[in-house]
């Protein structure tokens, strides 16, 4: 139901999203590869950020795979004082989703978001039971040693096709997710 | 003297014929000239009379285009009036779809403003997912306290199997308590493990439903707003 173009699309609007919002500083390295299994089967007692984005023709949902290490820590909650990591992450995946529904909106004229919300990562083989259309995960390391994962998953309603344009330039302006 | 006297009046009679018949040339030229300007004056009155004749037929004729021109006119303008009776009544059946079209755009515009409120009754229902979710957690919690308990119950059925071990035949019957007993902690761990696996499906169920309520509730009011807009727009143009 959905085109591999559009595949190729969702996965290239998620690297770019992720890309532009996950890492903290302009010059850090951001590595994308994809992963064989739907969902990080390695860290079952860790918490995964979900995120939803609806349309009329399908909903997707984005699921971040944090560590609470001392390397993800020190990343991305160096510089933030009192607020704790799984706030600062809550917020990183809300712009990344933003940033992912900004590009979809070039090609879905109705879109709405949801706000992040925090599960066990024990739910995620359950994705499966949504029968999506589309589901794949993807290793990320950025500057060579904090890593994490995506899953997105896609369940569509009516069929799928759009090729994304990604020579696009992308916009500096940061848009304000609020939740 | 008589000769004398016939001579001149000889003299005078051939004077007076030569008088009369200059007399009567005279006559004849002056009449043959008066005849030649009669008819001089007759040809030219019928030269100019023709040309009255000729510019009374034009005149007639110009006056029967013209006669004719004015009929057509005023069937223009009979025409052209019940034109303008009719461009007046279409007018005024324009402006009359006018002033409905803009008080559709306006209760267009304000419906899709109300709707917007929508998206308060979206973020209630996106609140009974935190309540939900809130429920599941202490029912993870919950199931495990009931597991750590099985884990005790198994333990301590070990236990008592050892123990009627060492007591021999006098504790078989025990035994087959504690072995029964150590097969009911085994079911109840299968059982929570089972309930902590439906709890994480109803986890990610209920999320998942609850987030395409709360982004379908955004999508809605963002179509809402576009729709407001659009009749905002249309509404300015018509004034």
């Amino acid at each position: 139901m959905i085109s591999s173009n559009a595949q190729a699309g969702i996965e290239s609007i998620l690297f770019k999203a992720a890309r532009s919002r996950l890492p903290q500083q302009p010059d850090d390295t951001c590595e994308i590869v994809p992963l064989a299994h739907a969902h990080d089967s390695t860290r079952p007692d860790a918490n995964v950020i979900i995120l939803t984005i609806s349309s009329i023709l399908f909903r997707l949902l984005l699921v971040f795979h944090f560590d609470d290490d001392t390397g993800t820590r020190d990343y991305f909650a160096r510089q933030t004082g009192d607020v704790s990591l799984q706030d600062v992450l809550l917020e990183v995946c809300n712009l990344c989703c933003g940033a992912m529904n900004q590009d979809l909106l070039r090609y879905f004229q109705d879109l709405g978001m949801s706000t992040p919300y925090v599960l066990s990562a024990r739910c995620l083989p359950y994705l499966e039971g949504l029968k999506p259309d589309y589901l794949s995960s993807y290793a990320i390391t950025i500057n060579g040693s904090v890593r994490l994962a995506a899953t997105v998953c896609v369940c569509a309603h009516a069929p799928i096709d759009f090729v994304a344009d990604m020579t696009a330039v992308e916009e500096t302006s940061g848009e304000l997710e609020l939740f | 003297m008589k000769q004398y006297l016939l001579a001149a009046m000889a003299g005078a009679v051939a004077t007076a014929i030569l008088a009369v018949l200059l007399h009567k040339w005279d006559k004849a030229r002056t009449l043959n000239r008066l005849q030649s300007e009669a008819d001089s004056k007759i040809k030219t009155l019928t030269q100019t009379n023709a040309q009255q004749s000729a510019s009374i037929n034009e005149a007639e004729q110009k006056t029967r285009q013209l006669e004719s021109s004015i009929a057509r006119l005023s069937e223009d303008l009979a025409r052209q009036s019940k034109s303008a009776g009719e461009d007046r009544a279409a007018l005024a059946a324009a402006l009359e779809d006018k002033e409905q079209l803009l008080d559709q755009a306006r209760r267009i515009a304000g419906e899709a403003s109300r709707l917007k409120s929508l998206a308060a009754t979206f973020e209630r229902w996106h609140e009974q997912m935190i309540s939900l979710m809130t429920q599941n957690q202490d029912m993870h919690a919950k199931n495990h306290e009931l597991s750590s308990i099985v884990k005790h119950v198994v333990i301590v059925s070990l236990n008592a199997s050892i123990e009627a071990a060492r007591a021999g035949n006098a504790g078989r019957g025990f035994a087959v308590v504690a072995s029964e007993v150590r097969a009911l902690a085994a079911r109840s761990e299968e059982l929570s493990r089972s309930y902590r696996d439906s709890l994480h499906r109803n986890d990610l169920t209920t999320t998942a439903t609850f987030q395409d309520i709360q982004a379908g509730g955004k999508m809605i009011t963002a179509s809402l707003s576009s729709v407001e807009v659009l009749a905002d727009q249309f509404e300015a143009r018509l004034h």
